[in-house]
């Protein structure tokens, strides 16, 4: 196996849906699909190339639209299926069916950037707390942390 | 009758911020749940803010046990957004680090495994030659914890031909303990049949559910980021990757037991082939647009990290995923249908106190299958209320 068979490949089964494919460094590829396409690339990836294991989901807030990376990892190399979604319509499909193990990714990924996941098994938040306010997403970009003003109790004397 | 049984976040018995929700019948777990976020610093949002340089040693205080998983996986990923090639002697003393500090982690974990199986002199045991790994790395780095030894471009101390001795020398009494505790750990009769058969996860099921390290090593698959996709000198250097087919406690223990003594050969041939030169090379300031995906075989297992840059000194996006997220959703299957007692040794790092945490109980009606959850002191109610109508056996006897 080496890249640019990988390359071929991903060209010869997808055809018209590989939007982009590119291979920055040796054993790293990156690979552009529309999100209606996304769930046929992973399972493409997962079936006829044998990549089972996802390292991670990552986001990326590109201002008008998010960027969201699957890491895939096999034992040759790590290949990255990557999708844009429009901001006002943050809506990705759940991959959980296919990968199970991304559950954590796709509950994070809800949590931190506002994305529905459609078709989450489990849609609770994750890692934000219960009583955090709605509509408030942390790793966009213009989420702003600003300290709340310290009170103390009794008040100062 | 299902009990469910809250532990943590906050607990006397977990040494870190965890919330498990663990639903048993009688002694055996139907479901459990984990509810993480109590120890979320914000980490990737501060590195956003932050510059190049500045983001290693925030990188490095993601972990106290791993943190220069953290820092060269970072470090190597910015070197590529830098176009910058590390000099050799800085990669193998980088290298160097990473192994003892796998060495430490991995004894470090004996040691836990140990005192959770009740074995505690073996836990003492480990943890005393655990020391001899603290004070190399100390002697190396000036830390025992945050070597800080890192830089963009190389490494920030060099070795000198002491310190060369003084490893080798630490390094023979350590072989000589860890083959003790090889056959201690997989002879001792009670020991092997307290680990083994415990938190069973299927091969299939450690691919689907994307676990990494040693927990998906000893369910037999070979998967180690430092054969399959070398970074630093891995591909110079000769080693095997460890894995056990038991797909239980006992086999993680063996796959971290093995692992020493490759680690133990590692750092041998590192320092007996160090060549000379430069340990590190100056880096620019502000990196080109780009990204880039970098891998890194922690002790835990597989660490990955996905870094944006845009022309500034500071990264576009920072993304982390430590090893032990990865695992969670392996953990969860592995508790499900084990006993309660085998809690703290499939969490292995957590020791929960399961009699004093406060509970909920959740009654499932066996006419219609509804399940609620009520208080305790309910209950007791409802157990009264039923028992107080009841006609009362006066010539009951024992039933032997």
């Amino acid at each position: 196996m080496n890249d640019q068979a990988l390359i071929d490949k991903a060209n010869e089964s997808l055809k018209d849906k590989v939007l982009a494919i590119t291979n920055p460094a040796p054993r790293r590829i990156f690979l552009k699909v529309a999100v209606e396409n996304l769930l046929e690339a992973v399972n493409w990836l997962k079936k006829d190339l044998g990549f089972t294991h996802l390292s991670t989901i990552s986001g990326v807030d590109l201002g008008q639209s998010f960027e969201i990376l699957y890491h895939f990892a096999n034992n040759y190399c790590s290949f990255t299926i990557r999708t844009e979604i429009p901001r006002d319509n943050p809506q990705l499909p759940s991959i959980c069916e296919l990968i199970p193990g991304a559950i954590l990714y796709e509950r994070e990924l809800q949590d931190m950037f506002g994305i529905t996941i459609q078709n989450i098994p489990d849609p609770r938040p994750l890692l934000l707390p219960d009583d955090w306010p709605v509509g408030n997403y942390p790793l966009r970009k213009d989420w702003k942390y600003e300290r709340p003003p310290e009170v103390i109790p009794g008040g100062k004397k | 009758m299902r009990f469910q049984i809250p532990i943590g976040p906050q607990h006397p018995a977990l040494k870190e911020p965890i919330g498990l929700r663990i639903t048993v019948e009688g002694e055996i777990i139907r479901d459990a749940d984990i509810r993480l976020g109590y120890n979320h610093r914000g980490i990737e949002k501060l590195a956003e803010q932050k510059t190049w340089i500045q983001n290693i040693y925030l990188t490095e205080r993601i972990c106290g046990i791993c943190s220069h998983s953290h820092t060269t996986c970072y470090v190597q990923g910015v070197e590529k957004l830098m176009e910058l090639q590390p000099p050799k002697r800085g990669l193998y003393i980088r290298t160097l680090v990473a192994e003892l500090e796998r060495v430490h982690s991995h004894l470090l974990w004996l040691g836990v495994a140990g005192h959770e199986a009740g074995f505690d002199s073996f836990f003492m045991y480990t943890w005393r030659d655990r020391e001899i790994v603290m004070d190399i790395l100390e002697r190396i780095s000036g830390n025992r914890v945050h070597y800080g030894i890192n830089t963009i471009g190389g490494v920030r101390r060099d070795l000198d031909e002491l310190q060369v001795k003084y490893i080798l020398d630490s390094l023979e009494i350590l072989r000589k303990r860890s083959e003790y505790y090889k056959n201690l750990g997989t002879t001792e009769p009670s020991f092997v049949a307290r680990l083994a058969g415990v938190g069973y996860l299927s091969k299939e099921d450690a691919i689907a559910l994307c676990a990494v390290g040693p927990t998906l090593r000893a369910s037999g698959v070979p998967m180690d980021v430092r054969k399959d996709d070398p970074y630093a000198v891995y591909d110079e250097v000769p080693f095997e990757v460890c894995t056990a087919d038991t797909c239980d406690v006992l086999g993680r223990a063996v796959v971290r037991i093995k692992e020493l003594f490759q680690s133990y050969n590692i750092i041998e041939y590192l320092l007996k082939n160090l060549p000379a030169g430069e340990i590190a090379v100056k880096a620019p300031r502000r990196a080109k647009p780009n990204e880039v995906v970098s891998r890194y075989e922690a002790p835990r297992g597989e660490n990955i990290h996905y870094i944006k840059s845009n022309g500034t000194d500071k990264p576009e996006r920072l993304k982390v995923r430590a090893p032990t997220l990865a695992n969670y959703a392996a953990t969860i299957k592995m508790l499900k249908n084990g006993f309660i007692a085998d809690v703290p040794l499939i969490f292995a790092a957590i020791d929960p106190c399961i009699c004093c945490a406060e509970r909920a109980v959740a009654i499932v009606d066996a006419r219609t299958g509804q399940e609620k959850v009520v208080p305790m002191n309910i209950l007791k109610q409802i157990s009264q209320k039923i028992s107080a109508n009841k006609e009362r056996k006066r010539e009951a006897e024992w039933p032997l």
